[in-house]
């Protein structure tokens, strides 16, 4: 596999044809009629049947979805058990046999992201996996996605030659593009990109203004590298703060009525 | 016997009945059955009340016992004994809470054997299970203290201390750590909520909780038990909760100053008024009542402050864990009533079990002994007879069981009667569809319910042709697929993956779409440029018809029909002068019905035999 398998997704040339959600139905095995949406189900299309869809604009391009594989994705990060990894060639692949259905990964996507099945007794979290168990055996060389696109509108390579085949187009046809290559640098960077003639800041949560441009795990782990610390120093001072007033007391005389002071 | 307690019992095992029926579907349906939780909303009422909630309602033992054993406060020590007790019940509620939130709630465990350490989840999930076996330890000796397990005791006993330092440990640990899991979402948590400092918020918050929900429980037995409260001790804690209140209310306003959202508070928007809602409950009402003595030394003050400070600080969690994400992810989650019922329920049962450990073992020595001289005093009661019911119901205690039984079975049934058996799918307002409010899909039948008046409004007046006789075999009812490919997702009727496989070639888009210009509807071929045999009527007026969509029915009567009906109605030789009229055709049964159905399933059959090669002219 190559390394940091990328997807780049071509806002100006996809037609909406929807044959990638098709392929991606197919090739996971999923059915093709989508469960009954739940109230509350969010508008981007994807379902736990459907890892990729393709969200209408009003100003009629048509943009395609799917789990962006960050570099340092927030969901593998928040998961108690590990059921969510980032492989090392870079897909982020779910183990249900892990999992134990806590759904912190849902909270945690800042792209909203992962699906669940809600009517299932046995539920599982999904979302694309960017095909990785055939593109690792080498039966496919391309996610089914990209090779179902007439119109290459998605393509996929190593991320560093999506990121220059991005920036070529946009050098090529500055007034066709913004010049942004969504993914670049969004949470620390992901692993789909997406080059554009109209704003996407919608794909996400907030504004990536807002979300930054550091990897979201770094937010938890500045107060979580401190725990230790927490442990032993509480440890420290309960028995200090106990020591300092139980002698207080044993060295006053009894018949005092207000026990020693809670200074330390 | 005491009525109070009874009837407050009495409705506990109401509710611990509808629980136990609601959990029946939750277990056998799944959470889609029994929640409103959807993709967006994937944390809920049991996250926020049960698990958020109930992890900080429980504060109140490690809080309690640092105050009497490490800070030596003596006069405290009645209180601690109920603090630990209702710490280790509430943990307990947690883990059974979890049970029903987990989609895989049999996995529970897994976070003792498959670790990921840069999880805050993970390192709530250790602490909480090592602090829930801290905590029985801590109350063994309670259960111990009548029995015969002397030398088990004595060694319990002597672990205490280091015991309630390792509970305070553990607890500052994964108090704080409930805040840092809502670190990682700065794009759904509302900015009054997020800062990097809800680790610090939630632990200072669980203390002040701690303090109020020991004063809360306090004020509520004594009342059900209709005995004195402790006013010195409750009016002591009282002022500490005072000064913990004032420093949290400090820390959260200075906080939000430091990152400049002072000015949010007051914007009016509904985060900022749930923000004042939340303040005012949790801190500013009980920081008064509790700072004014009088108010601290009346039961009722203490207990209106508590309650206060209680609803609040659940309400903080909840919100930090849901009605404040509302602001980003725009969905209406409102808890259904069988997640209510559940919380309420799990509330209920640790409350019974609860009750029935301060009743049978020295939680607090002197309501033990006044319900073991109510035991006693039973003994020589009188059997009670029901007049109405002709039977002996026995002593007040077997009595109560009885009743509490037969509240519980009611409840059950009830819950059973009443609970949602399937998922609860988006909610499709129902209005009459030629009569019928559901239509018949499928085949075998099924039936789905159908928002006619939507589908009107979408489409347009006039374009009841859309569905309603497509000229296709069998055109009872249109099947909805016809339109929606995958049901709800609205595409036209144009299938566009069949025809990519089906014109086959090196640039299939070329084939209806013009090189140069974007690749819409309104710039592709029009399909009888291809489908000139096999699709379009050889009539100038139906090739008229949109190609997209199928004709509607009064194009396609009126335009295919009409011209012929019209020669028709005029030729002596036939002699029918009313086949122009529109009764004619307007009436039940539908005339030609018979013969419109054959022709369609003639065509259809044709044209999956021999489809029919397209006519490329260009491209």
């Amino acid at each position: 596999m190559i390394a940091t398998p990328s997807i780049l997704n071509d806002v100006t040339k996809c037609i909406g044809c929807e044959e990638c959600v098709a392929a991606c139905k197919k090739i996971n095995d999923l059915p093709e009629e989508d469960a009954p949406p739940r109230v509350g189900r969010s508008k981007d299309g994807l379902t736990a049947d459907r890892w990729t869809s393709v969200v209408r604009l009003p100003e009629g391009a048509s943009v395609r979805v799917q789990c962006r594989h960050c570099l340092e994705p927030a969901c593998v990060s928040v998961c108690p058990v590990g059921a969510l990894q980032k492989t090392s060639d870079g897909p982020v692949v779910y183990d249900k046999s892990l999992c134990m259905g806590c759904r912190y990964c849902m909270m945690a996507c800042p792209f909203g992201i992962p699906r669940y099945e809600w009517s299932s007794v046995n539920p599982s979290v999904r979302k694309c996996i960017l095909c990785f168990e055939q593109l690792a055996s080498g039966k496919i060389d391309k996610p089914a996605c990209v090779k179902a696109c007439p119109k290459e509108a998605t393509s996929f390579g190593s991320r560093d030659a999506m990121l220059a085949e991005a920036r070529r187009r946009i050098d090529g046809e500055p007034d066709k593009y913004i010049g942004h290559v969504w993914g670049e640098h969004e949470v620390g960077g992901t692993s789909v990109l997406y080059v554009s003639g109209l704003d996407l800041s919608f794909l996400a949560w907030q504004e990536p203004t807002e979300l930054g441009e550091s990897p979201l795990p770094d937010l938890t782990w500045a107060a979580l590298r401190k725990v230790p610390f927490e442990f032993v120093g509480m440890g420290v001072l309960m028995t200090g703060v106990w020591w300092v007033i139980d002698r207080r007391m044993r060295l006053q005389p009894k018949s005092s009525d207000e026990p020693g002071s809670n200074d330390e | 016997m005491n009525r109070r307690i009874q009837i407050f019992k009495g409705i506990l095992w109401f509710i611990v009945g509808m629980a136990a029926a609601i959990t029946v579907v939750r277990f056998t349906r799944g959470l889609g059955t029994t929640t409103a939780l959807s993709d967006t909303t994937p944390w809920g009422l049991w996250v926020g009340f049960d698990v958020m909630g109930g992890v900080a309602l429980a504060a109140g033992g490690f809080v309690v016992a640092a105050i009497a054993h490490i800070f030596r406060r003596e006069k405290y020590l009645p209180a601690a004994r109920p603090a630990v007790l209702t710490a280790m019940l509430g943990y307990a509620a947690v883990a059974v809470g979890l049970l029903y939130d987990l989609g895989l709630p049999w996995n529970i465990w897994h976070p003792t054997i498959y670790w990921n350490p840069r999880s805050p989840l993970f390192e709530v999930a250790w602490c909480v299970m090592l602090y829930l076996a801290v905590l029985v330890l801590e109350f063994l000796p309670v259960g111990l203290e009548r029995t015969r397990f002397r030398k088990l005791y004595r060694f319990l006993l002597r672990l205490q201390l280091p015991l309630i330092i390792l509970g305070i440990m553990l607890s500052t640990l994964h108090q704080s750590s409930l805040g840092t899991l809502m670190l990682i979402m700065p794009f759904r948590l509302h900015p009054l909520w997020y800062t990097s400092m809800l680790p610090e918020l939630f632990f200072v918050s669980a203390i002040c909780l701690g303090l109020a929900v020991v004063i809360f429980e306090s004020t509520i037995t004594s009342w059900l038990y209709k005995r004195e409260p402790e006013t010195e001790m409750l009016s002591g804690l009282g002022r500490l909760a005072a000064f913990g209140l004032a420093f949290y209310m400090a820390f959260r306003l200075i906080d939000l100053g430091r990152l400049g959202k002072l000015g949010l508070i007051f914007e009016g928007t509904g985060a900022s008024v749930l923000f004042l809602v939340e303040m005012g409950l949790c801190t500013l009402l009980p920081l008064i009542l509790f700072a004014i003595p009088a108010a601290r030394r009346s039961h009722n003050g203490v207990f209106v402050a508590s309650s206060l400070c209680v609803i609040g600080f659940v309400l903080n969690r909840i919100n930090t864990s849901g009605l404040a994400q509302v602001w980003a992810t725009g969905t209406e989650y409102f808890p259904y009533w069988t997640e209510f019922v559940v919380s309420f329920g799990i509330v209920a049962g640790f409350a019974l079990i609860f009750f029935f450990l301060q009743e049978h073992f020295p939680v607090d020595p002197e309501i033990q002994e006044d319900q073991e001289k109510l035991r006693r005093m039973q003994l020589f009661e009188l059997p009670r007879f029901d007049r109405m019911s002709r039977i002996w119901l026995g002593d007040t205690n077997f009595a109560a069981r009885r009743v509490n039984s037969v509240l519980f079975v009611v409840a059950f049934a009830l819950g059973l009667a009443l609970v949602p058996w399937n998922p609860l799918v988006e909610a499709t307002p129902v209005q009459r569809a030629r009569g019928k409010d559901v239509l018949r899909v499928g085949y075998p039948t099924g039936t789905v319910q159908f928002p006619h008046k939507e589908h009107v409004k979408r489409l347009g007046e006039d374009a009841c042709g859309t569905c309603h006789h497509l000229n296709k075999a069998g055109d009872e009812g249109t099947p909805c697929s016809e339109c929606h490919r995958d049901m709800y997702l609205p595409t036209k009727i144009f299938d566009h993956f069949f025809h990519v496989s089906a014109v086959e070639g090196a640039t299939p888009c070329e084939a209806c779409h013009a090189a140069d210009v974007p690749k819409v509807e309104a710039t592709a071929k029009v399909c009888s440029e291809c489908h000139r045999k096999n699709m379009m009527a050889p009539r100038a007026s139906v090739q008229e018809f949109k190609h997209t969509e199928a004709p509607g029915m009064r194009q396609a009567m009126h335009r295919v029909c009409i011209d012929c009906h019209r020669k028709e109605a005029e030729n002596p030789e036939v002699n029918k002068p009313d086949l122009f009229r529109c009764a004619n055709c307007h009436r039940t049964p539908i005339p030609h019905r018979q013969e419109i159905r054959e022709a369609g399933e003639q065509e259809s059959e044709v044209f999956v035999k021999n489809p029919e090669p397209t006519d490329r002219t260009d491209g």
